[in-house]
């Protein structure tokens, strides 16, 4: 699904945001990334997104290969992914199922599959009473909640999910990470930066990866 | 394509809401694309209706042919006869003094009067020759040296001026669709760059989601499409109304010119500017979303 090959990637102003990653996730993982602030989980979580582009070794996504200049190919590979942002970036002035639809309706799903999805996705999240409402009027926390939505309703490959506890006190960010985990399935892996440790420390069942200025190390618990 | 009509009612709702964003600023382009389309519809009629007179008097070119001396009518009879064998005539006539004069009369309608104020009738039997264009100079000449005829009279003059101007409207029309396509260009591209910057966020998100550049700028085509196309339909109408009271003004006061046909004009206005302004919204969208590829994502 995801593999890295001495992946770098030092930006326009000579810093080395990683370097020579190696690392290779299957479907159905449930992989953290962790580390402090500044040690290049964004910038690993970028490259996967292609916002980024390796700047040395091979990285590819999905099966496909991160490269400048494939603005299209990009385009696709997101689209079997599921991104949950750290800001959202949901849309203002829609309400949250149209938020939830921006992110399926470029995917050539019929009208009557998308609101099946959408509706799904916003009752898992446990929103659906607020789906008409416009996510400026939403709090916090269900603002996340309508981007995990919008995020799983496209059925992705991948869930990637930048810092979804960054701002929770501690019992929701639990529920945040549960609920991220529940999204785990054979086809689907979920992938979460997040800088709180003791959050997932006790898990069983995971991969862990361990940003450290620009390195990464490797611990995989559980079922091989 | 399935994500296309799976979506027309979100690009119909996107559409709007970007023409309710920027309302003002729309409708302002709204007014002003209509405005220049009008003028650049007025090139086109003018231009039309000079074609079609030149046409028209060209088929219906004739040089008269007076005689040196008429006293005897067998020998005018003959002079017909072999103006008609020359290439290049189509018909010829004999017209009398009396007939030249009842002609006269219904040229000068109400101001005929003034011919009562000669005491015989000063005008003078002559042939009216009907020619094929292209052949007038060969056949002057040739009647010229007829014996008996003594000078040729011709309406080229007339012609090739009608002619100059019409060659310059055709001009002027360029010129003016050139500076009507540059103005809607660039005002749509603006309009359309304006909106881009002012979704710029909503366009990273949905770059970031995959969404594909087609599918992003689809409804900013829309917009521009429906804004010249409006524009358009308001400079035809405006065109319409136009020609309808010109052709009501010129009946009265110019009833011999040839003027085509009014509902033919207006067919042809009301086909040609909204297409023409249909293809100029999409091009200046297309123009404008160009700036769609800088938005990061």
């Amino acid at each position: 699904m995801i593999e890295a090959n001495k992946v770098s990637l030092r930006y326009a102003d000579n810093t080395l945001a990683l370097n020579e990653v190696d690392v290779k996730i299957n479907p159905g993982e449930l992989v953290f990334i962790t580390g402090p602030s500044g040690s290049g989980k964004t910038s690993l979580l970028k490259l996967l997104m292609g916002m980024e582009y390796p700047t040395a070794g091979t990285l590819k996504v999905l099966g496909q290969p991160m490269k400048k200049g494939r603005s299209g190919k990009i385009s696709r590979i997101r689209r079997k992914i599921g991104p949950v942002f750290q800001e959202f970036k949901l849309i203002e002035g829609r309400t949250a199922l149209e938020n939830v639809y921006i992110g399926m309706r470029f995917l050539g799903m019929s009208p009557r599959k998308m609101k099946e999805y959408a509706t799904t996705a916003l009752d898992r999240v446990g929103l659906a009473h607020k789906k008409l409402s416009p996510v400026e009027k939403l709090s916090w926390g269900e603002a996340q909640r309508v981007a995990i939505a919008r995020a799983v309703a496209r059925k992705p490959h991948l869930i990637l999910a930048d810092e979804p506890t960054g701002n929770l006190d501690h019992d929701n960010a639990v529920k945040i990470l549960e609920l991220l985990k529940s999204f785990r399935s054979d086809q689907t892996a979920v992938i979460i930066t997040t800088h709180a440790t003791h959050l997932i420390e006790d898990e069983k069942d995971a991969t862990f990866l361990y940003v450290n200025k620009g390195s990464v190390s490797i611990e995989r618990r559980g079922k091989e | 394509m399935r994500s296309f009509f799976y979506n027309l009612g979100y690009f119909v709702k996107e559409t709007f809401r970007m023409l309710r964003m920027n309302l003002l600023s729309n409708l302002f382009s709204l007014v002003g694309t209509g405005l220049i389309l009008f003028l650049f519809g007025l090139v086109i009629t003018g231009g039309t209706i000079g074609n079609r007179i030149v046409m028209l008097l060209s088929e219906e070119a004739q040089i008269s042919a007076y005689f040196t001396d008429l006293t005897d009518m067998e020998k005018a009879e003959d002079l017909v006869s072999r103006i008609k064998e020359l290439e290049g005539v189509r018909d010829a006539f004999y017209i009398n003094a009396t007939q030249a004069y009842g002609r006269m009369e219904k040229v000068l309608g109400e101001e005929a009067g003034i011919l009562e104020l000669f005491e015989n009738n000063p005008f003078e039997a002559f042939i009216e020759i009907r020619i094929h264009m292209e052949a007038m100079d060969t056949v002057i000449e040739k009647v010229n040296a007829l014996e008996g005829i003594d000078y040729v009279r011709d309406n080229i003059e007339v012609l090739e001026q009608m002619r100059g101007i019409t060659q310059g409207l055709k001009i002027l029309g360029y010129f003016i669709f050139l500076a009507v396509s540059i103005t809607t260009l660039i005002i749509l591209s603006h309009l359309i760059r304006q909106g881009i910057y002012h979704n710029r966020e909503q366009i990273h998100t949905m770059k970031l989601l995959g969404a594909p550049n087609a599918f992003i700028g689809f409804p900013f085509v829309t917009v521009g499409l429906l804004l010249t196309l409006t524009g358009g339909l308001i400079a035809s109408g405006l065109l319409v109304f136009f020609i309808d009271g010109a052709y009501g003004e010129m009946n009265g006061l110019l009833p011999f010119l040839p003027l085509p046909s009014k509902n033919e004009l207006t067919s042809g206005i009301i086909l040609w500017i909204p297409t023409v302004s249909a293809f100029l919204g999409i091009s200046g969208s297309l123009f404008g979303l160009s700036s769609v590829k800088k938005v990061s994502g």
